[in-house]
């Protein structure tokens, strides 16, 4: 195979970076229409109430203000997954933060002073926060439709058979078949934020009866035409992206921000701007889900497990946003970490009455995970297990099966991923370091390390249809029409040396149209780890065709016939005869570009992989954990940007990732149903002074289906770490801890050092 | 953010009779990292109708050896008393404490009066208007501190009685500790406190004409050791989960004198006097340092969330104490 | 003294910014500086440099970082007027106003790929600026502690590290 490449595998420059190291870089917060006005939300002070009577009048006769709505005035879109069930804004209100109504004036201080105008009574309600209090009988509905508060189903995001549980084989078999079963509980419910640094935000125009143009900072903007378009009345959306200031998966189909802006352009006839404030972002956009399971897992000695069943709770919030599709995923994800005859894993998705949980890297698969693995960890600790053997005897290997998100049985076609394991648990030592079960790896009085370990995978890299075209023209440039946003992962710059080594076009040859659904054709974006293969695929296949084109053109100027040519540089040669050459002006001219269209169809036959080796050292006197060492090891099948995967699979640190293990956590008063901590100060991060040593171990083991044999791992680069953490505090304290953050209080509670004695107030 | 009328003071006695001519209704704006957060989010109950910069007042921002000690002047910035030699010499522990507080970017301007002064980060206080409206607590006229039945994981573990927050000043704790003294000015003159005098269950004692122009710092014995330690979930920006600033004076390996301040326990720093008598006298070790960590101890009475912080209270003292040297 | 003998701050307001002076009426008005707008407003909605970015808004994240005198500080937690007598620097400050060359230190984040999604990176160059400046040869841990009132979520710290250690490299040092 050819490993000269002339850009892949090697560090390019990204096509943005000298717009973004001065400040040049346009996102949506630094845009301005002309006539704009601003738009602001008023949000609810309860965590559940129906609005008894609410007064405009005096925020509308506030110079300046344009509009102010209720859920009087406003559409009546619905939104959230199947059966639809959030209005824009509605007569009731689910969550402390949730909209009630919304100002459109021509700064943003006004908009701020009349949202303070506006008076509404509530009638309060009792609310709920624990996903099983929220099933009880006696709990309070929160909404009419769901019984129990369980959401339905979902039965069709995904195909008629879309995956919502894992069934397979006689649980009861694997019951007989086990050396050792354990039962517990695990749960990872402490709802990090993805947090990125740009608030989501929008402008939206409304233009005549029935067209939308809305700029915005979406990481799939032309999702707004599949998902919001039939939700507004069947309108047409022009969905035009910017960079985006990160968005970790969270900033995607956005309604909570493309409807109110929508409504209020709509509403003035004039373009809206609607920036969350940090508080809001915090506070009222996307949490992880929380997760929570009651499970019991059969184990032999050698590590091979003879059943998984159990309850997994999902807690979705005050609405579900897409939480039946991540569960699709997390089902199928489970079954990529292990090899199990016999499961029965039934989830539920459970309103509750706090900030609505959303799409986050790992969708569903990180929650599922960070519950699943320590439930595992119990059963390897009673068969004395070493975990990393266990996951890689366990991991989905070439050849076996398992049903996806679809709901269909996919055959594994990839890599075998018992190498990366290898290579990285040699670069983390973990031979010398593991001591077994609840076992520190050293001591040195207070301090106390521990090591853990996690894995993940998914089989999203081919997910779902990609189109794009390619243009040449006769000036020897490359055009790739396509609706990719630059969400941080500099795809759109990997995508241009895929084009450039096709063509073998100099890179600053290769354009990208802007991110606009009018211009191009549909991308659902980078999400998934889809990037790489799905999104590469179908622009490789476009530039394949455009060349393909070109040479048909161009062979009659050779009189040979179109397979005889090759091209590189603008120039076409004829293979094996350097002096015939032409350029492609003399084939295309300034008037004929030729556009090579190419698509992708879905495939989930290649599931990534990552694993995450941690080392921890734990102040047993005050309860202070510090993570001291990450390896992370995968294999990429090619490397397409050095330092873009370095970034990415560095960015496990990072947006509620490995950081949900310790600090990373959403705190909500129960009495008042208030997020305390939507700030930056309060809502822990990792700074810059707390870095712990990072060793990436990237494979290249080459993969089919794709003409650089390559594959993302992006988006998993967050979901092994939390597990890892948990287990190697565990061990480092010697006690099995099974739900997160492990913050001082918890460790010293742990430990044994809290007498809850000396307490005084009610929990 | 909501309008104000904005003055720039141009001496102390303009900055006084502002503060005493808008009745408490104006607020002083040093470094402002404190300040424009509380304006932006509207926590309090009444907007301040006027803002007075006070960094336009001349001669406020020195450190200075006189015969009393060290003098601060109020306005003088963070980073000015981390990079003082004069600082570094004498009081090891306030440069330590102040390297300490939040980011470079908000030492370079937060000011040793704005950082003593600066109000609670209790996250029931701080709740922003924009999610819901301002929680209207104990501390602002309300009837109830919702820490208590709540989210107090960080609150006060003794001390309180009716507001639960914790005075967040980190330089306090190694002021109070060096038995520092203010200067304060108000339209009536200047007085003398305290900084162990400063602090009030719900904030401070400062008249509304008042403010803070100096602090200094009594030469402390060469043969004293500093220390202070701050625990935190991260460096550096966090503010104290707990502190703990320590001056002990040994003679011989026998304590003459000890000086420990417990920092984020309490709506004040508070003094481990308990502690400090104990050890009076003792041969420091192991033992000692254990039984005093027990003492600091003495009087708490934590909530349903913060047990914890005894623990680490306890951890903090016994490590001043053995450590004999400034850490962070 | 009585207090209506003291007048608040001038109706006028200059403000040096990467080397230009600009003047403005302080006021309420559509193109006036309000005594309540932060210096982060007044660059981008005053003088559009949207290169100094908001993200908490309150302090705590470094992405509005921007130098004062050469050093450091949050531009969001900055009343306007009160920056009137000083010098303020922006990342569009950093380039070299005569050839248009880029600082070492940006290009050298462009060769090191030293972001990823870009929205903090303005900020954390203003703040590796100010440290450069003061410390021209800085160790990885000072690198670290001049950064650690930045947030970077996609985590970019790493290659944003190496990025100032090779550009003080460049710059003489070490």
């Amino acid at each position: 195979m050819i490993t000269d490449y002339r850009y892949i595998g090697k560090p390019t420059l990204r096509k943005d970076a000298f717009d973004i190291v001065t400040g040049k870089a346009k996102f949506i917060s630094d845009l301005t229409v002309p006539g704009m006005l601003y738009g602001k939300i008023l949000r609810s002070p309860l965590p559940h109430a129906l609005i008894k009577s609410i007064n405009t009048t005096e925020a509308k006769l506030l110079p300046g203000v344009k509009a102010v709505l209720t859920y009087k005035d406003v559409p009546d879109w619905k939104a959230g997954a199947r059966p639809q069930h959030v209005r824009v804004l509605d007569s009731k209100v689910r969550y402390v933060g949730q909209a009630v109504a919304l100002v459109a004036a021509e700064t943003e201080k006004i908009a701020e002073e009349a949202i303070r105008l506006i008076k509404v009574e509530y009638e309060p309600l009792p609310a709920v926060y624990d996903v099983e209090e929220a099933m009880q009988p006696d709990a309070p509905l929160i909404y009419e439709q769901f019984n129990a508060n369980v959401l339905p189903p979902e039965s069709r995001a995904f195909g008629p058979r879309t995956l919502q549980e894992i069934v397979i084989g006689d649980v009861d078999k694997g019951l007989a078949e086990a050396d050792f079963v354990v039962e517990g509980t695990c749960a990872y419910e402490n709802i990090p934020n993805p947090l990125p640094p740009e608030t989501p935000g929008v402008i939206a125009s409304w233009e005549g009866a029935d067209n939308l143009t809305v700029w915005s900072a979406s990481q799939g903007p032309h999702m707004f035409k599949v998902t919001l378009q039939p939700l507004m009345g069947g309108i047409n959306i022009r969905s035009i992206g910017s960079p985006v200031g990160a968005s970790y998966g969270s900033k995607y189909m956005s309604w909570q921000f493309v409807m109110p802006a929508a409504a209020l352009s709509k509403a003035t006839g004039k373009p809206v701007k609607l920036c969350f404030k940090k508080s809001e972002h915090l506070a009222a956009f996307t949490v992880r889900l929380g997760s929570r399971i009651h499970g019991k897992v059969g184990m032999k000695k050698d590590g091979t497990v003879t059943f998984l069943s159990g309850d997994w709770l999902v807690n979705t919030g005050a609405f579900s946003e897409c939480a039946q599709f991540m569960i699709a995923v997390g089902c199928g994800e489970a079954q990529l970490m292990l090899r199990c005859p016999n499961w029965s894993l039934k989830p539920k998705v459970i309103c509750t009455n706090r900030t609505a949980s959303g799409q986050v890297r790992g969708f569903g698969g990180q929650e599922l995970k960070c519950a699943l693995i320590p439930l595992l960890t119990m059963a390897m600790e009673k068969a004395n297990i070493d975990p990393v053997n266990f996951f890689k005897k366990n991991y989905v290997k070439p050849g076996d099966g398992y049903y996806w998100r679809d709901g269909e049985w996919w055959v594994c076609q990839g890599t075998d991923y018992t190498r990366a394991i290898e290579k990285g648990a040699e670069t983390f030592g973990w031979k010398e370091k593991w001591q077994g079960w609840l076992k520190p790896t050293a001591v040195d009085g207070a301090r106390r390390r521990g090591v853990g370990v996690g894995v993940h995978g998914n089989a999203d890299i081919g997910e779902d249809v990609s189109e794009a075209f390619v243009r040449l023209d006769g000036d020897g440039k490359a055009i790739i029409h396509c609706s990719l946003a630059e969400h941080g992962t500099g795809q759109r710059s990997n995508i241009c040396k895929m084009v450039a080594e096709v063509l073998q076009l100099p890179l600053e040859r290769v354009f990208f149209t802007p991110v606009d659904s009018l211009v191009n054709p549909v991308e659902i974006g980078p999400v998934g780890s889809r990037g790489t293969y799905a999104i590469g695929n179908a622009v490789i296949a476009a530039a394949e065709d455009a060349q393909r084109q070109l040479f048909e053109k161009m062979a009659p100027l050779f009189k040979v016939t179109p397979e005889d040519l090759e091209t590189s540089e603008g120039m076409v040669y004829v293979k094996g005869k350097p002096g015939a050459k032409l350029p492609w002006s003399k084939g295309l001219h300034y008037y004929g570009a030729c556009l090579g269209r190419g698509r992708f169809e879905p495939d989930f036959s290649k599931p990534n992989f990552m694993i995450v080796f941690s080392e921890v050292e734990v102040d047993v006197e005050t309860g202070k954990v510090d993570l001291i060492r990450v390896v992370c090891a995968t294999d990429v099948g090619q490397v397409i940007d050095p330092p873009s995967l370095t970034n990415q699979l560095n960015g496990c640190l990072g947006s509620g990732g490995i950081d949900s293990a310790l600090f990373e956590e959403t705190i909500i008063d129960k009495r008042l149903g208030r997020i305390m901590n939507a700030n930056m100060i309060d809502y822990k991060w990792r700074t810059f002074a707390e870095l712990p040593e990072m060793e990436l171990v990237v494979l290249e083991t080459p993969v089919a289906g794709h003409r650089f044999h390559a594959i993302g791992v992006g988006e998993i680069a967050t979901a092994p770490g939390p597990s890892a953490v948990l287990m190697a505090v565990s061990n480092a304290i010697g006690v099995r801890l099974n739900d997160y953050p492990l913050t001082p209080d918890r460790i010293l509670n742990a430990l044994g050092k809290v007498n809850a004695a000396k307490r005084r107030g009610k929990q | 953010m909501k309008n104000f009328a904005h003055y720039n003071a141009r001496s102390v006695a303009e900055a006084t009779h502002l503060l005493a001519a808008y009745e408490g209704k104006a607020k002083l704006n040093a470094g402002g990292s404190d300040l424009i957060g509380v304006l932006k989010d509207r926590i309090l109950p009444d907007y301040p109708e006027a803002v007075i910069n006070i960094k336009t007042i001349p001669g406020l921002n020195t450190i200075e050896e006189n015969d009393g000690g060290i003098n601060i002047g109020a306005l003088t910035k963070l980073v000015d008393i981390i990079n003082s030699p004069l600082i570094k010499k004498n009081c090891p522990v306030l440069k330590e404490t102040a390297r300490t507080v939040a980011s470079p970017q908000i030492r370079n301007v937060a000011t040793l009066g704005g950082n003593l002064c600066q109000d609670t980060r209790c996250w029931y206080y701080r709740y922003p208007d924009g999610i819901g409206g301002m929680i209207k607590c104990f501390r602002k006229g309300g009837k109830t501190c919702h820490a208590v039945p709540g989210e107090n994981q960080y609150h006060a573990i003794m001390g309180a009685k009716k507001c639960f927050a914790v005075c967040p000043s980190d330089t306090a704790v190694a002021l109070t500790a060096l038995g520092a003294v203010l200067t304060v000015a108000g339209t009536k003159g200047t007085r003398t406190l305290p900084v162990e005098e400063f602090y009030t269950p719900l904030g401070n004692m400062l008249a509304l004409d008042e403010m803070i122009t100096s602090v200094n710092i009594p030469k402390p014995d060469p043969a004293a050791e500093q220390a202070f330690l701050k625990f935190t979930l991260r460096k550096p920006i966090d503010f104290a989960i707990v502190s703990v600033a320590s001056v002990i004076t040994l003679d011989q390996g026998i304590c003459a004198d000890a000086r420990i301040i417990l920092g984020a326990v309490a709506p004040t720093p508070v003094r481990a006097h308990k502690a400090e008598e104990y050890l009076k006298g003792k041969k420091l070790s192991d033992d000692t340092a254990a039984e005093a960590a027990m003492l600091a101890t003495v009087g708490a009475n934590p909530l349903s969330k913060n047990i914890y912080k005894l623990e680490i209270v306890k951890t903090l003292v016994k490590r001043v104490i053995n450590s004999g040297s400034c850490l962070s | 003294m009585t207090p209506t003998q003291i007048k608040p701050s001038l109706p006028t307001l200059t403000l040096n910014v990467n080397g230009k002076l600009h003047s403005f009426m302080l006021g309420e008005g559509l193109h006036e500086v309000s005594p309540s707008h932060t210096l982060a407003y007044t660059l981008r909605e005053r003088l559009g440099l949207t290169g100094t970015k908001i993200s908490c808004d309150e302090g705590a994240c470094g992405c509005c970082t921007v130098l004062m005198d050469g050093k450091a500080v949050l531009s969001c937690i900055l009343l306007t007027v009160e920056c009137g007598e000083k010098e303020i620097v922006t990342i569009e400050g950093l380039e070299d106003p005569e050839t248009g060359e880029l600082d070492p230190l940006q290009q050298s984040f462009i060769d090191h790929t030293a972001f990823q999604c870009g929205f903090c990176t303005p900020g954390i160059i203003m703040s590796a600026k100010a440290l450069l400046v003061e410390n021209p040869s800085p160790t990885r841990d000072e690198v670290k502690e001049a950064l650690s009132g930045n947030f970077c979520r996609c985590i970019s710290n790493y290659h944003v590290l190496d990025a100032v250690i090779a550009a003080a490299r460049k710059g003489g040092g070490e």
